[in-house]
């Protein structure tokens, strides 16, 4: 299984234009960011200290919750060619089992979640201090590498019950652009929930990366927030929190960073079953 | 391999493979009706048959890919359904199409799928050595599949089918696409196992030629076994030697010919006699020397042999 697990990572790595096109979601984000949105909201907080740094945060925080999503799914994109090119019959004229293969592709897609997220999170780190801020704190960085890891989980489990789905590359691919071209926008990354309508809101709190997004923004903006916001009435942190995405509101409960942590847990475990549930059923 | 009794074509060694009423439907459409052979060990087993006969459906099934509707299959003595793993690790598959990862090199292609047998560490090194030598691609090891040419691919292929030593190799058309003289290469290696290490290969192909070096053929049409024998036995039986002539004087040729009662077709400037018998083309040269300027015996071929059951040509 491990050896199996290294086939797929060493496939991943050794294909620049999957790499490439996995990170794809998350240059589009930055790169909008950089060019033209930071400028809009940091503008719109400007009577704040230090909007600068806490946008930065803000948005690289929605960075680390999707770079996991994205590159999972590029790189299970292997096990639909699996499929695709009848390159998997060639596994099971050996005698390994059906669950040896999905445990490979699912420990090298979790470990390509994870590692990828660790790095988007250092590019992160230095962005926010080229640009003036304040390094994270070491206390927090853990908390965002353990986060990486259940974030990373849920998203593995998601993208390998979509993959599980699908027999043609086009179907996929199609697919995967769909879903990077989304995703931004429903984890509130392009723009901050606030600026949705309602009905458009609630899809955002129901879609399950948005909770990873909550939990980073959280631990990321923690210490700037303490600064930015030290002399302003708590109604008005609260409102903007629920603006940016960093505490959601469904109807009067608040689903607070330990609770989306609860969330992504069974989402994680719901998904893994349904994969396990598809892929071992074996065609008649 | 001791032959304990040889009449009629009939022959009793161990048999390795045994395939007894194997049926498999998809709807209503029967892909592999009531098909029955073996295939004795050591042999090199050829299963012929045209598109759509149903080589796909009776091979995926013996490689335990397929679960038959009915009947009974033994592979090396393991029971089909039940026995799953040991029948695996009793056979080595190459497929039609390339199953190695292209951007991985030949050596790392060949550890992982040995370690699905669970090859390890010393072992596995051991393994990937023995089966790159065996195909002769001890050179290409370093090298990405993807790299390769044809030819090679088709080594590495074979090779990866080497690396858990099976008793049985199936090839399904292993030289489909190559070129002429790597093809023949590929086919030397394939001799060269059954040959030398004594390994049952059983193999379907496109091309006939390779099938008169088989041990035995089994001839599939319609989802049904429709011959099966040595390729002489098959071109006793079902292709006929045939007696072309050329007349000085092609009127009198037929006229002659007409006269005798001996039926004849006429192909090009050439007139074609299908013979019961090679030694029948004596007499009739004998009567026919005056007016003939010349003449050849063909004898039949597989290719005549597939027509002949089949009413196809096989490369369709």
């Amino acid at each position: 299984m491990t050896a199996f697990a290294k086939r797929n990572l060493k496939l991943y790595i050794r294909d620049k234009s999957t790499v490439l096109f996995s990170l794809l979601a998350v240059f589009i984000v930055i790169a909008l960011y950089v060019l033209f949105l930071g400028d809009v909201y940091k503008g719109e907080l400007k009577e704040f200290e230090r909007a600068d740094e806490l946008m930065d945060n803000w948005v690289m925080a929605g960075v680390l919750a999707i770079t996991s999503m994205t590159t999972t799914l590029g790189m299970l994109g292997t096990m639909v060619r699996d499929k695709y090119e009848h390159i998997e019959k060639d596994f099971f004229v050996a005698p390994v089992k059906r669950w040896q293969i999905a445990g490979g592709y699912m420990i090298s897609a979790y470990g390509v979640g994870v590692i990828m997220t660790w790095i988007a999170f250092v590019v992160a780190e230095i962005y926010i201090v080229v640009n003036g801020g304040k390094m994270i704190s070491l206390h927090n960085t853990l908390k965002v590498l353990g986060i990486s890891m259940v974030s990373s989980l849920m998203n593995t489990a998601i993208a390998l019950f979509l993959v599980s789905l699908f027999r043609s590359m086009n179907a996929f691919a199609t697919a995967n652009t769909i879903i990077g071209t989304l995703i931004g926008f429903l984890t509130g990354i392009y723009l901050p929930i606030g600026s949705y309508p309602a009905g458009v809101q609630w899809l955002v709190k129901l879609f399950p990366v948005s909770h990873a997004a909550l939990v980073f923004r959280n631990v990321m903006m923690e210490s700037v927030m303490d600064v930015s916001f030290a002399k302003v009435p708590s109604e008005i942190v609260q409102e903007i929190k629920e603006e940016l995405g960093m505490v959601y509101l469904f109807g009067s409960w608040e689903v607070s960073a330990s609770c989306s942590m609860g969330i992504m847990t069974i989402i994680a475990i719901v998904f893994f079953t349904l994969a396990c549930v598809q892929i071992s059923r074996k065609k008649k | 391999m001791v032959y304990i009794e040889h009449t009629k074509g009939e022959r009793y060694m161990e048999k390795i493979i045994e395939v007894n009423h194997l049926s498999k439907s998809y709807g209503d459409v029967w892909a592999v009706k009531d098909v029955s052979f073996n295939v004795e060990q050591g042999m090199l087993f050829a299963f012929l048959g045209p598109n759509g006969a149903g080589k796909s459906t009776t091979i995926n099934s013996i490689c335990t890919f397929l679960k038959p509707d009915k009947g009974k299959v033994l592979v090396n003595g393991y029971k089909l359904g039940e026995q799953d793993g040991k029948i695996r690790d009793s056979i080595g598959v190459v497929f039609q199409e390339s199953v190695l990862d292209r951007l991985l090199t030949v050596e790392e292609n060949l550890s992982l799928r040995g370690s699905f047998y669970n090859l390890r560490g010393k072992e596995l090194k051991e393994a990937v050595a023995n089966a790159a030598a065996a195909t002769e691609i001890g050179n290409l090891l370093k090298r990405p599949y993807g790299k390769l040419s044809g030819g090679q691919r088709r080594r590495a292929d074979i090779a990866r089918a080497l690396l858990h030593t099976p008793k049985i190799l199936f090839l399904d058309e292993p030289t489909t696409g190559l070129d002429p003289q790597t093809r023949k290469n590929v086919w030397d290696t394939i001799k060269k196992l059954q040959r030398e290490q004594g390994m049952t290969v059983f193999l379907t192909t496109h091309y006939m030629e390779e099938a008169e070096e088989a041990d035995y053929c089994v001839v599939v049409d319609n989802g049904m076994v429709a011959a099966k024998g040595t390729p002489f036995e098959l071109k006793e039986q079902y292709a006929k030697d045939k007696l072309s002539l050329k007349g000085k004087n092609m009127e009198q040729l037929k006229t002659m010919l007409e006269e005798k009662n001996i039926v004849y077709t006429k192909k090009a400037d050439l007139l074609e006699i299908e013979l019961k018998n090679t030694m029948d083309a004596m007499a009739i040269l004998k009567e026919a020397e005056p007016v003939l300027d010349g003449f050849t015996v063909v004898k039949g071929s597989m290719d005549d042999v597939f027509l002949g059951i089949t009413g196809k040509e096989i490369r369709e």
